[in-house]
């Protein structure tokens, strides 16, 4: 098999292209810790040469930081649920049930996507004063949903379908009705494509950047990606410093959580066998 | 919080859905609902893109200041940006739920929603204000119509001051340039690596547009004539274009995305040595690189000749008020309030130099004037003071010209920062350049 | 697929629970698509939304319309480069990290990092990267002897439609990663087993095994991001806003412009539309094309 030499040049391959890969994030966290006078020297130096973490207390003391990340994750969780909840039980009803238009409605899920969501914008933002929402969290959370919704579906069903019918079956023999059976049987079994959507959604939920910066400005419900934007990049000024502190804090609890679940990601996706 | 948002996010998300197909086709019928208030407090909505944290302590201090005078009321600050306002003001007036105040946009803004009669007059709050206080010609690009005001400037920009480094200056033997030829010439001599001539940006942005134009005007030549035709196919046009590319070899290779941040900062970190800019420079030079802070200074940016006076663009910050903005007493009692001294004189000195008193009164003040940066560059902010007052933007070329309610859509169609893209960076002959720009110019004004 | 007798029964229960979504659906295909079609055929001022009918007058404009073409183009352009890169260095990164490495999820949690990162931030590091002045990439190049001048990798063509589509080919091909990753997982061991009895090697074993059977999430993947790359906005307009001139406007960047820079509601949608137009006969061609394949394979 193979040599011990082989094992090692070949892992030191694979960590330099993950390191290379990682770059960005890696000067990213080197820049945030630099004070703001050795950021525009010319050349750039490599290691900072004095490392302060100014620029992280100003962000949390001195700007609403914390109350964005808070709207971030209140708006990522609550998308979330939203999108898990709805698209599980159609993906069980596209999967488990007959009825007319069954098969159609499962390949139009991916037209929905065909629209451009710049035009989708006023309509949907007065959609949200019709219903008296506009400038809320909640608004931003139908729109995710809006746009979360097929994919997850679509995720969801082709990793049902991997599910036996017989599991189910039997369950029904032993007198369970079918939403019991759906409950004890084929919610556990689904259980690891049901976390990967999760994911899947949170991570559109909390990146988006374009509805959240037409559809929201009050500091109450502005989330992260346009708060951070809007505070620190203007056509004046570009607050780099603080810009690099504000892009480790927001993707380092990310990096942490995907450690740990990186698997579910990877079997969600898989167990199924993707099919169209 | 999330768990208990998600229950009902369920229900409701099916209502939104078929209150969307219920809308569809009718957009402009859907809903005028008011905006959902607490009982017994007013609350007013304040915009603005400007939102730097200095910025933010300032606008909290006023919004305070009010509160306390005015029991019952509440006023909630939003922040828009540059970027997005276009897309949000459509939305808030499209739905009918429009904030109170608006400040900070470009002053062609208002006189564009002026035009689609999407504002409440705003002669009242000038009463309120006072208007011997301002600076002399002050609210002019403002007025619609003899005696009809459509906003306010809540400050002016002295945005294409020339900044020179007098240390670099001193070494190479030069004096301070009055014309372009001196001007290129010195950034020859100052050109030395790695610092470059000049900052000037060559991006598709408004940056460009703007700074273009100011050239055109540095050319003595002007975009439209005083009635708002289009006034291109000139020699001052081309000759602007021409001092555009042969700046090119003096600056940054990345000047081709610079916008103002870019430009700034090339500056302030020495990179350039000479820079165009606001009175932010001299905030920026303090905190990012003390060591040349006490060899900053402006002038006038040169024009083609010395006959040919200096043109300052001034993009007048605005205040303006929605039509149908609720509370309209209470309203202009607020926009009045945000030109009370104590707290007018805190957001100017947020960014030094940045934003230029409208109010004389102000100016001349001793709480003003009692500011580190103002007190040690006292001669440069007086230029700028100068010459933002007797600035001038796109929407309001000379004093002689028409106000022109398309400046908005002309510059956010980007002809000028394409036409300089044209000429410098894709070697286009000038002839197709101008003609290219003359029928664009046509077509927008004309749509 | 399910052939459960009782599932007749149950047909009220299984609409009720997929309600929900058809609901979701019609809001962003019905209601939309009816107010983007109505919209296109009027000249409608943005702010106000009120404008007057022109009938087909939008897209008569488009048809001769210079800016349209370019900007279909630079969307193609950019969707296949992208999505090409996307595909082979996901393949190849996925096939990476299913070989035992030390630290394997760490790897794997960084290699997925650009995905999960928001585009925002993604955009902002790497201006700073590319910043012609203080960016590190320039140093590096110029410390390795590569160039001379500092690059100008934003502002000026070919770089800067090269420089979205790498930076894109970085953002999305952990997506492919992750989608590749968990059907290599599922390849079983046997097959390759086989293969290195019968004395197959390692190249043939990738081009007789795993690709065939990755064959199904490549088609899917392959669709998905060709939608998500065709429609991208946010990575293009906080790069390069679509310059130099007009070199790398996309279509959903003219969009966003004549909506609300140019305050033409009306034209916009007519891009809209056509955008969409564009997208849905490329899909039917594939999925046909991707069907026909596979009743050939299965044959």
């Amino acid at each position: 098999m193979k040599t011990i030499a082989g094992r090692i040049a070949f892992n030191l391959f694979a960590w330099t292209v993950v390191l290379v890969t990682a770059f960005p994030l890696i000067w990213m966290i080197l820049t945030s810790v630099k004070p703001q006078f050795e950021l525009f020297r010319i050349p750039p130096t490599f290691w900072p040469e004095q490392i302060t973490f100014e620029h992280y207390v100003r962000l949390i003391y001195e700007t609403p930081f914390l109350k964005y990340m808070r709207n971030s994750l209140i708006l990522g969780f609550a998308t979330t649920i939203v999108v898990v909840v709805v698209a599980t039980l159609g993906a069980h009803s596209l999967v488990r049930f007959r009825y007319p238009g069954r098969e159609r409605l499962a390949q139009m899920v991916l037209f929905t996507y065909l629209l451009p969501s710049v035009v989708l914008i006023l309509p949907l933002y007065l959609m949200m004063v019709w219903l008296g929402i506009a400038n809320t969290i909640f608004s931003l959370v139908i729109a995710y949903t809006t746009f979360a919704l097929p994919y997850a579906l679509w995720l969801l069903r082709s990793f049902m379908q991997g599910i036996p019918d017989d599991l189910e079956a039997a369950a029904l023999v032993d007198g369970a009705t079918r939403m019991e059976a759906f409950v004890d049987v084929i919610l556990p079994q689904a259980l690891p494509g049901i976390i990967s959507t999760s994911l899947f959604t949170f991570i559109l939920a909390w990146n988006e950047y374009l509805y959240a910066l037409v559809l929201v400005n009050t500091d109450e419900a502005r989330p992260l990606t346009t708060g951070v934007m809007s505070m620190l990049v203007s056509a004046f000024n570009i607050e780099w410093s603080l810009l690099m502190a504000a892009s480790v804090m927001m993707s380092l609890p990310l990096i942490i959580i995907f450690a740990f679940l990186q698997t579910y990601l990877t079997r969600g996706f898989g167990a199924g066998g993707v099919k169209g | 919080m999330s768990k208990t948002i998600s229950q009902p996010g369920h229900g409701v998300s099916r209502r939104a859905v078929l209150a969307g197909m219920g809308a569809a086709g009718s957009m402009a019928a859907a809903g005028t609902m008011p905006t959902p208030a607490e009982a017994q407090t007013v609350t007013l909505r304040w915009w603005s893109p400007q939102t730097a944290p200095a910025q933010r302590e300032a606008y909290n201090f006023q919004i305070q200041t009010f509160e306390a005078a005015n029991p019952g009321v509440k006023v909630n600050f939003e922040a828009t940006s540059d970027e997005g306002y276009p897309a949000q003001m459509a939305a808030a007036f499209a739905s009918g739920q429009v904030p109170n105040v608006v400040t900070h946009l470009p002053s062609f803004a208002v006189s564009s929603y002026w035009q689609n009669g999407l504002l409440e007059p705003f002669n009242d709050v000038i009463n309120m204000i006072g208007p011997q206080n301002f600076f002399e010609g002050a609210n002019r690009i403002y007025e619609v119509a003899p005696g009809q005001y459509a906003g306010t400037g809540i400050g002016g920009s002295a945005a294409n001051m020339m900044w020179l480094r007098t240390d670099l200056m001193r070494e190479a033997g030069l004096t301070t340039p009055r014309t372009w030829d001196q001007l290129r010439a010195a950034c020859q001599r100052l050109q030395r690596a790695p610092v470059f001539g000049a900052p000037l940006p060559y991006a598709r942005n408004s940056m460009t547009s703007l700074i273009f134009i100011s050239f055109v005007h540095g050319a003595g030549g002007s975009i439209f004539t005083p009635d708002l035709q289009v006034n291109v196919d000139n020699d001052a046009f081309r000759n602007a274009l021409e001092f555009y590319k042969s700046m090119r070899e003096f600056c940054p290779p990345g000047a081709t995305n610079y916008s103002w941040g870019d430009s700034l900062t090339a500056f302030v970190s020495g990179a350039t040595a000479t820079g165009i800019y606001t009175g932010r420079v001299l905030a920026n030079v303090t905190q990012q690189n003390p060591r040349i802070a006490d060899f900053v200074t402006c002038q006038p940016y040169p024009t083609i000749s010395t006959s040919v006076p200096h043109w300052t663009f001034n993009d007048f910050p605005s205040v303006m008020i929605p039509k149908g903005a609720p509370n309209l007493d209470i309203t202009k009692r607020f926009a009045a309030h945000l030109f009370r001294a104590d707290g007018y004189i805190r957001q100017l000195h947020a960014a030094p130099g940045h934003v230029l008193p409208v109010l004389k009164t102000v100016y001349e003040s001793a709480a003003y004037q009692e500011n580190a940066l103002i007190k040690k560059y006292a001669a440069d902010v007086q230029i700028m003071s100068q010459q933002a007052s007797a600035g001038h933007n796109l929407g309001w070329e000379t004093v002689r010209h028409k106000p022109n309610t398309k400046a908005g859509q002309i510059i956010a169609s980007h002809v000028f920062a394409e036409a300089v893209q044209r000429y410098v960076g894709a070697n286009e002959p000038m002839a197709q350049v101008v003609s290219g720009v003359a029928r664009r110019l046509d077509e927008l004004m004309r749509a | 697929m399910s052939g459960n007798p009782l599932d007749k029964r149950y047909a009220v229960l299984g609409a009720m629970l997929i309600a929900p979504t058809v609901l979701v659906f019609c809001a962003v295909i019905v209601y939309p698509l009816v107010s983007a079609l109505y919209l296109s055929l009027f000249t409608i001022f943005t702010p106000t939304l009120r404008g007057s009918f022109v009938g087909l007058g939008n897209y008569a404009y488009l048809v001769n319309s210079p800016e349209f073409w370019r900007s279909l183009w630079n969307t193609l352009l950019w969707t296949i480069c992208t999505l090409a890169l996307q595909i082979v260095f996901g393949v190849a990164a996925a096939l990476m990290l299913h070989q035992n490495i030390v630290f394997r999820s760490l790897a794997r949690s960084l290699i997925l990092f650009p995905y999960f990162v928001s585009t925002v931030v993604a955009v902002l590091v790497w201006r700073w990267l590319f910043n012609d002045l203080y960016g590190v990439m320039n140093h590096l190049m110029l410390m390795a002897g590569l160039i001379k001048m500092p690059l100008d990798w934003l502002g000026s063509m070919p770089n800067a439609m090269i420089s979205i589509i790498l930076v894109g080919a970085w953002k999305y091909f952990p997506f492919v990663v992750i989608a590749v990753l968990a059907r290599l997982q599922t390849i079983p061991d046997a097959l390759y087993e086989a293969a290195k009895i019968d004395g197959a090697g390692a190249w043939s074993r990738f081009v007789d095994i795993t690709l065939p059977q990755l064959r199904d999430v490549l088609v899917v993947v392959v669709l998905l991001r060709a939608i998500w790359d065709f429609k991208e906005f946010d990575l293009i307009y906080l790069l390069t806003g679509g310059g130099p001139i007009i070199a790398t406007q996309t279509l959903p960047l003219m969009v966003y412009k004549d909506a609300f820079g140019l305050n033409d509601m009306g034209r916009a949608s007519a891009v809209a539309v056509s955008m969409m137009l564009v997208m849905l006969s490329f899909m039917v061609l594939y999925l046909k094309l991707a069907g026909r394949d596979e009743r050939e394979s299965q044959r």
